[in-house]
């Protein structure tokens, strides 16, 4: 197994432990939080696909994730912040 | 094992993990944010079985208009999943039965990659070569007049190659169809008339964006970033055909800024800068740009939406000015629409 592929698998395993905390996560505010950090895996992942590839197209969807993601994150909190929300 | 199956494998399972977490979720918040992460998988997954714009597309739509429409949508209904006793058992076997039959439609489909198989035998090397012009010659790679690193009238994306040369007509429609989807609801979603005291609440209170954000930290990073957004939004519009992406995936991007924008600052500041009447300009312009450009080929004496025409204006650049004029069409029309959906969903009052 190469050194590529290992660091795919470990980011993808970090994605996998965030996508159980966004099913537990006792509060909301878990949950956001591990949308967020799935978001930044998927960055990293994406980044490390593209270097497996050998494509650099890939950069351009991991910084389109960098940007954007942060918008579905204001957004839920703005939600919650609304008060229309109530666990 | 090759890594990008193994990584596809992995990425599935996940996927499924995700799609049957959000349903089992009765909290429609959480099942919001597990469409998130299905989405950002769906994304990893095109963008590792190479197929790059499908993934720009997956990326700005799921994780940038789609769960803030979805939110939208919350505020009107609540975040409460009424509870059971509305499952149908002949609806369950008529889902399975479907089931059944697609994943039996599968086994006669080619196996995954292979190279013998009808998409890779019939037009597909033609088009990946272009070395078929929709007229003539006018997508023939050719010895460029301004020498090494252009393209000459060869388009290294050949997905934009084909989605606004070879299939001009099919996007064309598509503009028209997402025009459409825009006038329908500016005709549809009327603002809400205040009847009873309940709707009077969600119009005073507002929904999520009505207000403006009160954290500074918020309005700051959130300031700094939309900038970036829009010049990576412009960037994805003009380098379409040489990298991922194009007028789609730039029109959503764009909007999502002015999204992003009216969650910080509130809408009235958003239509300070970007006032209501433009958006409904700019939805009929881009259609308008993407039909007048055929109609300025035909004007020079070449077919519809034929770009060798265009050779008069820009010499040797034809195809690619053509195409630039009809992505950057799209790319209004998409934006446009895209902030009216939002718009209209969200609001109550006009």
């Amino acid at each position: 197994m190469n050194a590529e592929l290992l660091a795919a698998l470990l980011v993808l395993g970090g994605a996998l432990l965030a996508g159980v905390r966004s099913v537990l996560g006792p509060t909301f505010y878990d949950r956001v939080l591990a949308v967020n950090v799935f978001g930044t895996k998927a960055v990293m992942l994406l980044a490390i696909i593209g270097f497996i590839g050998d494509r650099s197209g890939f950069l351009d969807i991991a910084i389109l994730y960098g940007l954007i993601n942060f918008i579905a994150t204001v957004a839920l909190l703005r939600f919650v912040e609304s008060g229309r929300y109530s666990s | 094992m090759d890594p990008v199956l193994l990584l596809d494998v992995l990425l599935l399972i996940l996927a499924v993990l995700a799609a049957v977490a959000a349903m089992l979720q009765r909290d429609l918040l959480g099942s919001v944010m597990l469409m998130g992460i299905y989405s950002l998988l769906m994304a990893v997954i095109w963008a590792n079985l190479f197929a790059m714009d499908v993934s720009f597309t997956e990326a700005s739509v799921g994780a940038g208009a789609a769960t803030v429409l979805l939110l939208m949508a919350l505020t009107r209904i609540g975040t409460r999943e009424r509870s059971g006793g509305d499952h149908s058992l002949p609806a369950l076997v008529l889902v399975v039965l479907t089931g059944v039959v697609l994943l039996y439609g599968t086994s006669e489909l080619p196996r995954f990659g292979d190279p013998q198989a009808p998409a890779q035998l019939h037009i597909a090397p033609r088009y990946l070569a272009q070395d078929i012009g929709k007229v003539s010659d006018s997508a023939t790679p050719q010895d460029s007049p301004h020498g090494e690193g252009d393209f000459g009238h060869h388009v290294p994306n050949t997905v934009t190659a084909v989605l606004a040369s070879y299939r001009g007509y099919d996007t064309m429609f598509e503009t028209a169809v997402i025009f459409s989807a825009g006038m329908c609801l500016l005709l549809l979603l009327r603002p809400i008339p205040r009847r009873s005291p309940e709707t009077v609440t969600i119009d005073e209170s507002g929904s999520t964006s009505h207000q403006k954000s009160e954290s500074v930290v918020l309005r700051t990073i959130g300031g700094m970033l939309i900038p970036y957004i829009l010049v990576f939004g412009f960037y994805v519009q003009m380098h379409g055909e040489i990298g991922p992406g194009g007028g789609f995936q730039a029109g959503v991007l764009v909007a999502a800024a002015f999204i992003l924008h009216s969650l910080l600052f509130g809408r009235a500041a958003t239509d300070r800068w970007l006032p209501r009447w433009l958006v409904d300009l700019a939805m009929s312009l881009g259609v308008l740009l993407y039909a007048g450009t055929g109609v300025a080929c035909m004007a020079m004496g070449g077919h519809f939406l034929d770009y060798s025409a265009l050779d008069r204006v820009h010499p040797a650049e034809a195809e690619a000015l053509g195409m630039t004029l009809v992505e950057a069409g799209v790319g209004l029309t998409v934006a446009s629409v895209v902030l009216t959906i939002v718009r209209k969903v969200q609001g109550g009052t006009r």
